[in-house]
């Protein structure tokens, strides 16, 4: 039998100026349940969250409808009521971790203030319990921890600030928003992990909003859509993600498991770049800090590499220097048998020309006061409204667009005019440094069929920069990882999703949130994953920079550099034992082979 | 106090906060918009619709304005069309010449020269700044040192001692303020080269083979004239101010000629024997003048970072 709901929403309305933002919503959620809630931007999630705390955004108004919490109309109730409640029943967590934590305090003492506005505690008991709930979290040295300001504090770790301060009170129901959008995949595994332990550990429910299906498919149980306000899905996570019934999912989810197009199999690379190496000099100090080392790879023509990595990790200096945007220190980079790296005057722009670059931001990376026509227009010799609108037309634009400016248009299409622009050049490579992040779902599931598309149909290469190993999987052949500036691994598609060797590549593709069922990451062992923080760029560790957060470490790691080594079947491990373990399975397999 | 409180408080006082700032920001910026377009236009033609000639002396010596409770009747008779006696608005001077009619001729010389002064150093400070921002960072940094040096100039005494050196004409006071503010150009300029140049277009074209110069052209210094523009309407009052200022120590435009400067240092000794018009009246033209300008300005600035 199902357990009484713990949330029971009815008919919940809210209004902003006329329009309306949420149209009778109703729903409940059981105690101990992990319910999601997806749909595109401005589809009213953010507003239903809010709304289910009695909370508009001015100047929105709650239309009508009920919040029942554990039986009791939350609307109903005086504001003083309903604020008391808030934090103690009902708790939310909002995105933008630092932005929501007040800088002049330290994040004990906001931890808290929670829970002295809900329980009987003196200052003491108060202290103690927020040093206690940091250090379930799993905070390293909470005491220390609840004394710091936030800006002294990572990112993860502000976040994990919020849930502490959510949870404080003992809510029965934690809503929350967006929780992880900024964070890299790695941080958001382990917060997501941290809150689902919290919420079954407590028994109280939660209601996740968020844009990525990979998050709903590893931690959710439930499923629910909205569109224009409404909500249009409301399923079991597997059944939902079986068979999506409503076309926003669908469309969001129609490239999954889809393998991007072969690439043509051709022996000369068009591009090899050989030890690319690039430092940043600190200002103010002799330091510096090494943001690219010794990067080695090819692409071949019409291939797509994958370059995969947290930030900071050097992946958007690599593709900089590609185009010579910035200057490197060392290394070579040999583009259609041209050395890039020696050209120089008209030689260097004439190279530069063939291999372009489409950026994270669309907005910025067009002109604000230049027409579409005229950006697109700049790539060509002279301009030619006929090669421009079959541009547009290319990249899925109408000639109308062309008299518009970049504001007055969708991240999407502006990110398509950036394409446009690229491919006018006729170019042979294409940087795309993270060409997605800054998209909706529905937006990006359109630039990477485009992008799919546009190279069956003209061949260039791409290098695709991303740390969304969703898109990665699905426009790249080759993968390559990087880690504090060097690849720590590159393989095919399937060797570095499939069995990553390295470990911080085992423990990326561990945290990777793939939007399918199958195996969630909520209902799988905990594996040993990466310990501590990322090291500074400035202060390396002498071996392997790995070596202090990885659970295979050996002695020699920590002062023995690791070199790239090669493995049989074309793939690169910076990793010793990695590589050597693997040669002795390869090898045992051989002879099993042979004695069989 | 839970997150959600912090940010619903937060936007509301947001909400609150602009909704109380708008009419009055709002009023503003048009009334200081009122006031540049009646100085532009007086500029071009306030000499031509003068009631009396600005430099011929008439009969009535220190004759004080009409009383304020005459004023309507007076207005009446002006409008209705019949014949009167001569109204001198604001009275006039020593030398019989009515202030009313000199007031109204003096933008011809005052914001004439203040605009000119702006139009010229926002030319040369916009395109210096494009420089110092572009350039090799030595460079760039030599240029802004270059810059301090003439902007730490005490802006009278340089102005004083360029008009004597220089001789005492129009053309002199222009180019003395125009380079004492372009360094202000400059370095507002500059500022905003710094941010557009590592913007996302800016790659872009120089990944299409575009050259340097181009570049810093056509995509650079048209989005980074915006803070220098705003600037301009702020300096021209100013500006104004410094040309009256020059004119009233001696430095300035020539006497007689029509010019609020000259106009209230004609006026003061006349002050301390309780004629007050003579000065009083150019004074607040040339403040509702400066405080117009200073208003659009922040009226502008306030609509470009909306």
């Amino acid at each position: 039998m199902q357990p009484d709901p713990i949330l029971s929403v009815r008919d919940l309305s809210v209004g902003f100026h006329g329009k309306t933002a949420v149209r009778a919503a109703s729903f409940d959620v059981a105690p101990g349940e992990i319910v999601g809630l997806t749909g595109d931007s401005g589809s009213g999630k953010s507003t239903l969250g809010l709304a289910l705390l009695g909370l508009v955004r001015q100047p929105g108004r709650i239309l009508g409808g009920q919040v029942l919490l554990e039986g009791t109309d939350f609307l109903a109730l005086p504001e003083a009521e309903r604020r008391s409640r808030r934090g103690r029943q009902i708790g939310l967590i909002v995105q933008n971790p630092r932005g929501a934590l007040s800088p002049l305090h330290t994040v004990g003492g906001q931890i808290q203030s929670v829970l002295r506005a809900h329980q009987p505690v003196d200052a003491a008991q108060s202290s103690k319990r927020a040093v206690g709930l940091l250090r379930d979290l799993g905070l390293n040295d909470p005491e220390r921890r609840a004394g710091a300001f936030p800006h002294e504090i990572s990112g993860g770790m502000a976040q994990r600030v919020l849930i502490a301060m959510a949870v404080g009170a003992g809510p029965r129901v934690l809503v929350a928003d967006e929780p992880t959008s900024g964070l890299d995949v790695t941080i958001q595994a382990q917060f997501l992990d941290e809150l689902a332990r919290t919420a079954r550990a407590t028994g109280s429910a939660v209601l996740l909003m968020t844009q990525d299906l990979g998050i709903i498919a590893n931690y959710c149980d439930r499923v629910m859509v909205m569109q224009a306000g409404a909500i249009v899905a409301d399923g079991e996570t597997r059944a939902f993600f079986a068979a999506p019934s409503d076309e926003y999912s669908r469309t969001v989810l129609a490239l999954r498991h889809a393998p991007p197009p072969a690439a043509p199999s051709d022996p000369a690379p068009l591009l090899q770049v050989d030890g690319l190496t690039k430092h940043f000099p600190l200002s103010g100090s002799k330091k510096v800090l090494q943001a690219v080392d010794r990067v080695t790879f090819e692409i071949g023509r019409g291939e797509t590499l994958g370059l995969v990595g947290e930030s900071g990790s050097g992946k958007t200096t690599v593709g900089r220097c590609l185009l010579r945007l910035i200057e490197p220190d060392g290394g070579t980079i040999t583009f259609d048998g041209h050395e890039l790296t020696r050209a120089s005057g008209k030689e260097l722009r004439t190279l530069r020309r063939r291999v372009q670059i489409v950026f994270q931001d669309p907005l910025d990376a067009l002109d604000p006061r230049w027409t579409v026509a005229a950006i697109v227009g700049e790539a060509l010799d002279r301009p030619d409204p006929k090669r421009t609108a079959e541009l547009l037309d290319l990249v899925g634009l109408g000639p109308e667009v062309a008299r518009l400016r970049p504001r007055s248009l969708s991240a999407g299409a502006q990110q398509r005019v950036s394409i446009a622009r690229a491919i006018a050049a006729d170019p042979a490579l294409i940087v795309l440094d993270e060409p997605t992040s800054a998209l909706t779902p529905l937006a990006r599931v359109g630039i990477v069929k485009l992008l799919r598309d546009l190279q069956a149909r003209l061949g260039m290469s791409y290098l695709f920069i991303s740390h969304d190993l969703n898109t990665v999987e699905q426009l790249s052949h080759r993968v390559a990882v990087m880690y504090m500036g060097q690849i720590v691994e590159l393989g095919t598609r399937e060797q570095v999703f499939e069995a990553p060797l390295h470990p911080y590549a085992r423990a990326l593709l561990a945290a990777h949130l793939a939007p399918d069922p199958a195996a969630r990451r909520i209902d799988r062992p905990r594996e040993a994953g990466l310990a501590g923080e990322i090291p500074s760029p400035i202060d390396l560790p002498p071996g392997c920079y790995l070596a202090g957060r990885c659970p295979d470490v050996q002695s020699a790691c920590r002062t023995t550099p690791q070199a790239l080594q090669h493995l049989g079947d074309g793939r690169l491990v910076r990793c010793t034992p990695a590589a050597r373990a693997r040669s002795v399975r390869v090898e045992m397999s051989m002879r099993e082979q042979a004695d069989g | 106090m839970s997150g959600a409180e912090q940010l619903d408080g937060a936007l509301l006082a947001l909400d609150l906060q602009a909704h109380r700032a708008r009419p009055v920001a709002d009023l503003l910026f048009y009334l200081g918009g009122a006031v540049v377009a009646l100085s532009l236009l007086l500029m071009v033609v306030g000499p031509w619709i003068v009631p009396f000639d600005v430099g011929r002396p008439g009969d009535d010596i220190m004759q004080p304005p009409p009383a304020l409770a005459d004023v309507p009747a007076l207005l009446v008779q002006v409008l209705r069309g019949t014949p009167h006696d001569p109204i001198h608005w604001f009275g006039t001077d020593s030398a019989g010449l009515d202030i009313f009619s000199r007031v109204l001729a003096a933008p011809r010389a005052d914001v004439a020269i203040a605009v000119g002064a702006n139009a010229f150093s926002l030319v040369m400070g916009s395109l210096i700044g494009l420089f110092a921002g572009m350039a090799r960072p030595w460079v760039g940094a030599l240029t802004m040192r270059i810059s301090d040096i003439v902007q730490a100039f005490p802006v009278f005494i340089t102005g004083m001692v360029l008009v004597t050196l220089a001789g005492r004409s129009d053309l002199t006071i222009v180019v003395t303020l125009a380079l004492l503010y372009t360094p202000i150009y400059v370095r507002l300029t500059r500022s905003e080269v710094l941010t557009q140049r590592s913007r996302g277009f800016v790659d872009a074209a120089r990944a299409l083979g575009r050259s340097e110069p181009w570049i810093a052209l056509r995509h650079v210094l048209p989005n980074a004239l915006a803070p220098a523009m705003i600037q301009a309407s702020v300096t021209i009052g100013f500006a104004i101010l410094m040309t009256a200022g020059l004119s009233f120590v001696g430095a300035g435009v020539r006497p007689p000629s029509p010019e609020w400067g000259l106009m209230i240092a004609a006026g003061a000794n006349d002050i301390v024997q309780g004629d007050w018009w003579p000065s009083v009246f150019p004074g607040l033209a040339i403040s509702v003048t400066v405080f117009g300008y200073a208003a659009f300005g922040n009226g502008l600035e306030r609509r470009n970072a909306a």
